[in-house]
């Protein structure tokens, strides 16, 4: 959360010669981080980032406390300004004349911790004086007139919310606030004109009749809030419960300063500053009187417990042991009362009421380190020993191989939303209905958690050759996880990463894609299935071949697609990858025999698989080492044989007999005729 | 280069064949490469005439014979090879003009995406030192993203994290199920992974999910959280991670920097800055119109980027993860991967959703 402080209004409770630069850069290595100082009308005005833990930053008063110790740490002047209040008992009415009476207040539940309230009569609507709106305008809050703005103001500097009744309606309204939890379907209106229903638990105040008059710490009720009739004020301050003041604020939607002051544990030991100031100023400002003593129930005091602080604590956080005079000094001027033990080893550390956010050591250790100077601290790699156990499941770096190697063979990688919408979702082959989905998504193109990456690859891909001039092929791949709604209940999703690649490549130049991957993972087995359930569809799998008459069982890697016209898509399981790449070849020696390379030409039917026909060549002799699809023309296809023999060296008389049973076995199997004489 | 054939096939084709080679060989050779070729290779041969001389060979000499084909074989086609190439240049060198200025023709090379190079970077670095990479569920239980880090539920530390929930039955011990929106749903989970014994030293890297989308944030973006565990790991050690980080990453001379912060799930918690790269983190660079000679840097705040956050474990998430507080510390940080990489000189991108456009002018930058 952010405020605003002017430099002007900050010097009112810190003495100090320090620039606003230097306390930007100071205040910001050792406290809350202030990311720029505004020029506002000649004036500075740090914008300050305060963390969600120091409500007590979050005021005028609370910055300069820290700005105080930190440049007094940087060895320059810098006293916090005692506050010159008096005391709440001394607010008195001038005399008995002058008494109203407060209303009735009842608490009705244990989550109000302090209430505060007294009545100030004879309020003049002057005009909010210049310093004033001034300063509410440098820190972006609106200006009406003194009565309202003086709540607004007070706040600001000392860090309690604070909210003025118009005292004559409340007491019109029965004289009297009830302090409760409300019941659910209730309406109520809040001072802005807008209308609300409670749920239920709110704690809110109402009168005797049950009607709301107020949403405290929240936002002040329309029946109950100042205007331009009123004559008397009451000046109050409650302090709830935190949890329960965020669930109707952010139930409701409402959220002020007070309500994130509030849900902050914000200290209600801050209220009597608060009042007697504005007390002060209704007097200055609006000439009002006090007419009534101040209504104090405090329910619930905070008393913070001492926290045992080990020395030797600090100084493992620290990495260095610093005087212990050094860090009492520190503590105690972060007004914590801070005692040693008898035996030198530890501290105990009282923190003040406005730190709820120190608890234990660890916290203790933080305010030491901070004001010492983070920057102090030397700077060193650990020296301990290294894990070794790894996650056995994941192959990075044959991760960064494989894109490492698609890439440079002119792949381009895309990254592409794991969100998508109904149309994508349902492009994977499954229906809405088996897609995880978000209950609260941001925009309705991304709702399904998908279930393969071949549509949202598509997409892109079409995209891309529609807006690249020139460019007419596209090869893109992605790899990530697809996510499978679980069927147990008491187990999450299973996210399984995936390799996926579309291209608008033949399919003859795809598949020498996917081949020449698995080669540079030394798996020169692949073997393509037709899908028995899907005409567009086949499935990659390894053979697991080392030798022709020996066979491992056939291991799944994926399978390739036809997406759609002039478009294929392939995923491979990235596990199954990760189980069958292989580090290096299985070596074969150099031959020592010379071999034989020809070619023979075929006149094949139409669709006659190619991939039988190399297979039924392959394994018509031993001596046949290798056959490869060396051209096409029409019906006719040449292969080039590579002949070799482990103990001779073969003469082209030796296969005559081959080139017979080659030719036998391709026209019995697939009616092959050979084009040419054996 | 000499070979000897064996002693017995001292036939007129083997000779001739010898002689062949040493010719080709010879700085001499002038003539056709192709006619050599097929006057060797050819189906009437010189080579082809020598081995087919093989059936004449008893069986003893047969082996030796077969392996003195290949030798010289090989021999032979090397040297037309070779030739054959010198003589294409000689035809241009006959010209007399070599064209340096002549484009040279690019192979075709893809791209790997920026945040692959910014994710094999981070690793190799963080490995370097010892660090085990890992990649935890990006659908997790609220008790990894949240609860065990000390935030419970209503928390109002939960609100900067504007998270996606799943339409799916919460569990009872583990609460609702989420897209995490940042990678310290891995801190916990690898605390468990080791059966709670340090040494830990962990890089999650992994997508993570926020409900924001504008020039900065999109609803998908990746980060990289780095966890370390152990006896006496102190403050010193972050910052030490911190500064062998920035200048591995960054280059030589950036430095790092901890200023007080707010995590649930570290005390103490730091937001970090790295040095700016432009101004080497003095704030102002040269101006030589301005009469100081300087003048305010533009691209960091005061001579300083912020990265993301770190801290001290919190001993309740150690408590969470199986380890005892009292014998053990460690420290953490988690980055946006996109924004750390984008700090880098030159890569100076002002929309984050460029990275998930899919636009090609984009991509083929990297």
């Amino acid at each position: 959360m952010n405020i605003l402080i002017p430099h002007t209004w900050l010097l009112e409770h810190l003495e100090t010669n320090a620039s606003p630069l230097e306390i930007q850069k100071l205040v910001s290595l050792c406290g809350p981080s202030i990311e720029r100082i505004y020029d506002r009308d000649g004036e500075s005005v740090y914008d300050i980032e305060v963390t969600t833990n120091r409500v007590d930053s979050m005021s005028v008063r609370g910055i300069a406390r820290e700005v105080a110790v930190i440049l007094n740490q940087f060895g320059i002047e810098a006293k916090l300004k005692p506050l010159k209040l008096p005391s709440l008992e001394s607010l008195q009415p001038a005399s008995k004349s002058a008494n109203l009476p407060l209303p009735k207040i009842t608490i009705e539940t244990p989550n109000c911790h302090r209430v505060l309230g007294l009545v100030l009569s004879h309020i003049v609507r002057h005009p909010t004086p210049k310093y004033m709106a001034d300063r509410l305008l440098q820190t972006d809050q609106n200006i009406h007139d003194a009565a309202i703005d003086i709540t607004n103001y007070v706040t600001h500097e000392l860090g309690h919310p604070c909210h003025a009744f118009d005292y004559d309606r409340i007491m019109e309204l029965g004289g009297e606030i009830i302090i409760k939890e409300a019941a659910p379907g209730k309406k109520f209106t809040t001072l802005d004109g807008a209308e609300f229903t409670t749920v239920g638990g709110e704690i809110v105040f109402e009168n005797i009749s049950g009607q709301i008059i107020d949403l405290p710490s929240i936002k002040g009720a329309l029946n109950t809030s100042v205007n331009a009739k009123t004559k008397n004020i009451l000046f109050w301050i409650e302090s709830l419960d935190p949890k329960k003041v965020r669930v109707a604020s952010m139930t409701h939607a409402i959220r002020t300063v007070a309500a994130q002051l509030c849900e902050k544990q914000v200290d209600p030991h801050l209220a009597d500053s608060v009042i007697a100031k504005g007390v002060q100023l209704f007097q200055e400002l609006c000439d009002a009187k006090i007419a009534s003593p101040v209504y104090d129930a405090f329910q619930t005091p905070r008393h913070p417990k001492a926290i045992k602080t080990p020395l030797k604590t600090i100084s493992n956080y620290l990495g260095l042991t610093l005087p212990t005079s050094e860090i009492m000094a520190i503590l105690t001027k972060l007004e914590c009362e801070v005692g040693e033990s008898s035996d030198h080893l530890s501290l105990s550390v009282t923190p003040p009421t406005f730190r709820h956010d120190l608890e234990i050591p660890a916290d203790v250790v933080e305010e030491v380190a901070r004001i010492y100077g983070y920057q102090n601290l030397p700077s060193q790699l650990m020296a301990t020993a290294i894990p070794t156990l790894k996650p056995t499941d994941v192959n990075f770096d044959l991760e960064f191989k494989i894109k490492h190697n698609l890439a440079d063979k002119g792949w381009q990688e895309l990254y592409t939303y794991s969100l998508v919408s109904e149309n994508l979702a349902t492009e994977s082959g499954h229906p809405a209905s088996e897609h995880l989905k978000i209950a609260n998504p941001l925009t309705d193109d991304k709702v399904y958690l998908r279930r393969s990456l071949l549509p949202s690859l598509l997409a892109t891909a079409k995209e891309m050759l529609a807006s690249t001039t020139g460019t007419r092929t596209i090869k893109v791949f992605e790899l990530a996880n697809k996510y499978v709604p679980s069927q147990k209940p008491t187990e999450l999703p299973d996210e399984k990463l995936r390799l996926s690649f579309v291209s608008n490549q033949t399919y003859r130049e795809v598949m020498g894609e996917i081949t020449s991957l698995l080669n540079c993972l030394y798996r020169p087995d692949l073997n393509i299935q037709p899908d028995a359930a899907n005409p567009d569809k086949a499935l990659i799998k390894l053979t697991g071949e080392i030798s022709k008459t020996q066979t491992l069982t056939k291991h799944k890697l994926g399978f390739i697609k036809k997406l759609a016209t002039g478009w294929w898509g392939v995923t491979l399981a990235m596990n199954e990858l990760v189980a069958a790449a292989r580090s290096h070849p299985a070596y074969e020696p150099a031959a020592k025999n010379t071999g034989i390379i020809e070619d023979l030409t075929f006149t094949l039917p139409a669709q006659t698989p190619i991939g039988n026909v190399i297979t039924t060549i392959n394994q018509t002799v031993g001596w046949i080492k290798k056959v490869e699809l060396k051209s096409q023309y029409q019906a006719n296809f040449t292969f080039s044989l590579e002949y070799r023999s482990e103990t001779e060296n073969l003469t082209s008389e030796q296969l005559i007999p081959v080139r017979k049973k080659i030719v036998a076995n391709l026209e019995n199997k697939f009616q092959a005729k050979l084009v040419g004489k054996i | 280069m000499s070979i000897e054939p064996p002693q017995l096939l001292l036939s007129i084709q083997a000779q001739a064949l010898i002689k062949s080679l040493s010719e080709l060989q010879s700085e001499k050779f002038s003539g056709s490469v192709a006619e050599k070729k097929t006057q060797i290779f050819g189906k009437k041969g010189l080579f082809t005439q020598v081995s087919q001389l093989i059936s004449e060979v008893n069986p003893t000499e047969k082996r030796l014979f077969g392996q003195w084909l290949n030798q010289i074989k090989t021999a032979l086609e090397l040297k037309l090879v070779t030739l054959s190439r010198q003589s294409t240049t000689q035809t241009s060198q006959d010209e007399e003009w070599i064209d340096w200025t002549m484009p040279g023709i690019l192979p075709k090379t893809g791209h790997l995406h920026p945040v692959t190079h910014a994710i094999e970077s981070i690793t190799r670095i963080f490995e370097k030192i010892g660090f085990t990479r890992s990649r935890y569920p990006e659908v997790d239980w609220d008790w990894y993203a949240f609860e065990g880090l000390n935030m419970p539920a209503n928390h109002p530390a939960r609100d900067e994290w504007e998270t996606f929930f799943v339409q799916t039955p919460p569990s009872s011990t583990k609460g609702k199920v989420v897209l995490t929106p940042h990678t310290s749903n891995g801190q916990v989970r690898e605390m468990e992974r080791l059966k709670s014994q340090p040494p830990i030293r962990m890089i999650n890297i992994a997508r993570c999910y926020r409900r924001q989308q504008d020039a900065t944030h999109t609803q998908m973006f990746h980060q990289f959280e780095g966890l370390v565990v152990d006896k006496g790991i102190n403050i010193q050690h972050l910052k030490g991670t911190l500064d062998y980080f920035a200048e591995n990453f960054y280059g030589p001379g950036t430095k790092s920097r901890i200023r007080p912060f707010h995590f649930q799930f570290t005390e103490p918690s730091f937001e970090v800055d790295f040095s700016c790269h432009v101004c080497g983190g003095t704030g102002l660079i040269k101006d030589l119109e301005d009469p100081t000679g300087k003048r305010k840097c533009r691209f960091c705040k005061s001579g300083w980027h912020e990265v993301g956050g770190a801290g001290m474990v919190h001993p309740n998430v150690l408590k969470a993860g199986g380890i005892d507080p009292e014998k053990y510390t460690g420290f953490a940080f988690g980055w946006g991967v996109e924004r750390t990489y984008t700090l880098k000189p030159g890569l100076q991108i002002d929309d984050i959703r460029l990275f998930y456009s899919g636009e090609s002018s984009f991509l083929t930058q990297f």
